[in-house]
């Protein structure tokens, strides 16, 4: 019973492990040195293999738990990490994600296809073979025991000390209380940890002392969630070695460490402190493993949620924007000046509401982003390419429709960077480029938009062989091909079907691929664009929007109809007269600022009834990329912030609207699409 | 034998309504709610037999002339309520006359319409209920064609 009602929570830990190890092991393979990450690599092992544990998924937990003790020989400097070792480690991680998977699936960790016996043993084979380092190995164990006691940790306090807590430090040492640091250790496998915490909490309190701040937080302490560490800060009349003889005497605690607390040193340059700190290689460790807490930490502060609910949230908060306006409109009328106050109350709580609503929606694109450094990785090994993989602006956060759908086009464009992109390594020293290829996948918000770049540094598009593979495909006569630039020509490769790889490869080149990028992408409301240098790269940009659910936008009247336009999409709004309509090649335009602009009467693109107008004409200018465009309307009505609304499946023929929104009348108005309405 | 035949004898209920002078129904599995007609905003290019959208509780609702569906002609003043189904995910209105109310009725009570055919398979077949005929309509079939027509 309680194994099912924690399997969802177990599911999503793990994965979330799993992902976490692929980072560090990626760290680890750049640096083998890297301390900090085998000691996260342990500890994620060691929270894995408990989970698994008391899942009773006993294969998975033997497995870490290998993984874990060879770590542990590894970071005590008993075994020199190998690249071999980090391989093993990472199959093991594999082999984790697909016990994981199976257990999703079937409900098991056991696993018929893959040999998870063979691969516990080869790790216990290289714990036995280890090569004995024993001389800096006692050395690094030492140090690493001394480390809570040293001199570096009396100086770090693993506890935010903010103005507040100073202030509250000194007044109670003029009260005659000394202040003190403590960190208390229980026993590796104690049970009943928060009880224990009580117990200590409950001493100090007895002894007429106060804590004032604990690190973990105290809920995290009643809750359980800490290893088996806590730091305080506990201002008491006693002196160091009472107070540390009476936590002492609780059972379990290992050990406990009092120092005295001299505020003095956090007033004046603490800032300082820190950044030194993280300087200071000999006090790494400490530094690490607090990190590795902080990271804990944040983790709890999260919550999982529906994401049914969050979207039934969405609609609610659109419901109460367009409630909002009706009841502006409303009153508008009466001009009640009592009202006016709580209803611009209103008008705001409204505002902020909706943009946390949106902000809810919004996840970094470091969810898609966090599994490439991993498949890039294997993807070039397995096609002996060598590839530095570099990602950029994984903060940028976008709705997370998008993050779901739009991870396999990314990785799509990934597979083929490094398959058709990166050249050899003897090709590449050949050209004069460096050895090694340099892919980036990079993310940033501009203007609504949020761009996705994926560049690379091989040989670029090659022209002739587009060119040929369309013309063999029928997609374009070679007479045309010859005329267009070679943006154009690039553009094929969006076509369905297309694929200029000679010989199909295991991993790119199907031939379903660019097609099926735009096709996502295009579906979103985006664009993807390419831009190609023959030996100098390919650059590829998914240029999306930042939301799809709630736009500002500019409310315009056609007869009796209202229609919305995305302020996005606005240049500018004017006023016309006939004269000033000119026609070139049957198209009507007018000249502003020396600038020809096409335009387009909104009743004769709808084709709705409508009188010849003469004189003052309200023109709502477009800008699409470069492009610009007029549209004519009767009246504008002014600027609102709708929810935008699908039309449904029975409107899918209709392309002049991309959706509805409700107004605060209660009335409708149609979302012009103005990439369609002009032709 | 005659277990079997009962179990053939299904049990259901209709919501019918008039267009066009005729009596007609749905299956009330479908139907979602009934409204008085309210301001429809027309959708300048879509299907003819769409008359608009309307605005239902913040949701937007395609309303459709079940009269244009059937080829029948009717007088726009006439019509006085909506029925609004829900099917396949797609919610919609359909203008009609009036609405007469539930119907229980049974598999038995329905005919096929024979040489009368002229709804096609829009239509479930006629159910005769005392001297009432009710055309009953395929909710499904309807939305299914509408949606799938380009």
């Amino acid at each position: 019973m309680m194994k099912d009602e924690y399997l969802g929570v177990f599911i999503d830990e793990t994965r979330e492990a799993i992902q976490q190890m692929n980072d560090v092991l990626l760290r680890i393979e750049q640096n083998m040195e890297d301390m900090e990450a085998i000691n996260e690599l342990f500890r994620i092992l060691h929270t894995l293999k408990g989970m698994a544990g008391t899942m009773e998924f006993n294969t998975m937990m033997t497995l870490c738990h290998r993984m874990e003790n060879l770590l542990d020989e590894i970071r005590n400097g008993r075994m020199l990490l190998t690249e071999d070792i980090v391989d093993r480690l990472f199959k093991g991680a594999d082999v984790i994600e697909h016990m994981l998977n199976n257990i999703v699936e079937n409900g098991t960790d056991e696993l018929e296809d893959i040999d998870v016996k063979g691969l516990i043993s080869e790790f216990e084979e290289m714990l036995e073979g280890k090569v004995d380092l024993s001389e800096p190995a006692g050395k690094a164990k030492a140090e690493e025991k001394t480390v809570p006691e040293s001199k570096g940790e009396a100086e770090e306090i693993p506890i935010e000390i903010t103005d507040d807590l100073l202030h509250v430090i000194n007044e109670a040492k003029e009260k005659g209380f000394n202040p003190y640091y403590v960190k208390v250790s229980l026993k590796e496998g104690t049970q009943l940890k928060a009880a224990r915490m009580y117990l200590v909490f409950h001493k100090i309190e007895d002894k007429g002392g106060e804590i004032l701040r604990t690190n973990p937080p105290v809920e995290d302490i009643e809750d359980e969630k800490f290893d088996l560490d806590v730091d305080m800060i506990v201002v008491i009349k006693e002196s160091a070695e009472e107070l540390s003889k009476d936590i002492t005497s609780i059972a379990d605690i290992d050990k406990v460490v009092v120092k005295e607390f001299e505020p003095e040193k956090f007033q004046a340059g603490k800032e300082v402190k820190k950044e030194k700190i993280e300087e200071k290689p000999e006090i790494e460790k400490v530094t690490a493993s607090k990190k590795v807490d902080r990271r804990k930490k944040k983790i709890t502060q999260t919550v999982r949620v529906d994401i049914e609910k969050l979207d039934t949230l969405m609609n609610l908060m659109g419901e109460l924007v367009i409630a909002r306006s009706r009841i502006v409109e409303t009153l508008k009328k009466y001009n009640i000046k009592e009202v006016d106050e709580s209803l611009a109350q209103l008008s705001r709580i409204t505002l902020d509401l909706q943009n946390i609503v949106m902000k809810i929606r919004m996840v970094p694109i470091a969810y898609v982003f966090n599994r490439f450094p991993r498949m890039v990785r294997d993807l070039a090994k397995q096609m002996k390419k060598e590839v530095n993989f570099v990602v950029e602006g994984e903060e940028t956060e976008l709705d997370r429709t998008f993050v779901e759908e739009i991870g396999d086009p990314l990785l799509h464009l990934l597979r083929n960077a490094i398959d058709h992109g990166i050249e050899p390594k003897e090709e590449r020293v050949a050209k004069g480029k460096p050895p090694v290829g340099t892919i980036v996948l990079s993310a940033r918000h501009e203007g609504n938009n949020v761009v996705i770049e994926v560049s690379d540094d091989g040989r670029g598009l090659d022209r002739e062989k587009i060119t040929r593979r369309a013309v063999e495909r029928g997609l374009i006569d070679e007479a045309k091909a010859a005329t267009l630039p070679d943006e154009k020509i690039f553009e094929l490769i969006f076509l369905p079907g297309f694929s200029t790889k000679e010989e199909v490869t295991e991993v790119s080149g199907r031939g379903v691929g660019m097609d099926v990028v735009k096709n996502v992408v295009e579906s979103l409301n985006g664009n993807v664009s390419i831009e190609s240098q023959k030996d100098k790269g390919t650059k590829v940009t998914i240029r999306l929007p930042l939301t799809l659910a709630i736009i500002q936008a500019l409310l315009v009247k056609v007869n009796d109809f209202v229609y919305a336009i995305p302020i996005a999409t606005i240049d500018s709004t004017l006023k016309i007269t006939k004269e000033d309509i000119q026609v070139v090649q049957d198209q009507e335009v007018v000249v502003i600022r020396q600038e020809v602009i096409p335009i387009i009467k909104l009743w004769e693109v709808l084709q709705l009834p409508h009188e010849d107008v003469e004189d003052s004409m309200n023109v709502v200018i477009i800008r699409m990329g470069n492009k610009k465009y007029g549209i004519v309307v009767d009246t504008l009505i002014g600027q609102d912030d709708i929810v935008i609304k699908s039309l449904g499946k029975l409107f899918a023929d209709v392309k002049e609207f991309s959706g509805g929104a409700v107004l605060g009348d209660g009335s409708i108005a149609l979302i012009l699409d103005v990439a369609n309405l002009m032709v | 034998m005659e277990i079997s035949e009962k179990e053939l004898v299904r049990e259901f209920e209709v919501l019918s309504f008039v267009v066009g002078d005729q009596e007609m129904a749905f299956d009330v599995d479908y139907v979602e709610i009934v409204i008085d007609k309210t301001d429809i905003t027309p959708v300048p290019k879509s299907k003819p037999m769409i008359k608009g959208i309307i605005n239902l509780r913040g949701r937007i609702v395609p309303i459709i002339d079940l009269a244009y569906v059937l080829g029948t002609d009717v007088d726009e003043s006439k019509y006085e309520s909506i029925v609004v189904i829900k099917y396949n995910e797609i919610e919609a209105g359909f203008l009609v006359e009036s609405v007469k109310g539930v119907l229980r009725t049974s598999t038995q009570e329905v005919e096929s319409m024979g040489s009368l055919e002229k709804y096609g398979e829009k239509s479930k077949g006629l159910i005769k209920k005392g001297d009432r005929l009710v055309v009953y309509l395929d909710v499904a079939k309807i939305i299914d064609e509408i949606a799938g027509e380009e």
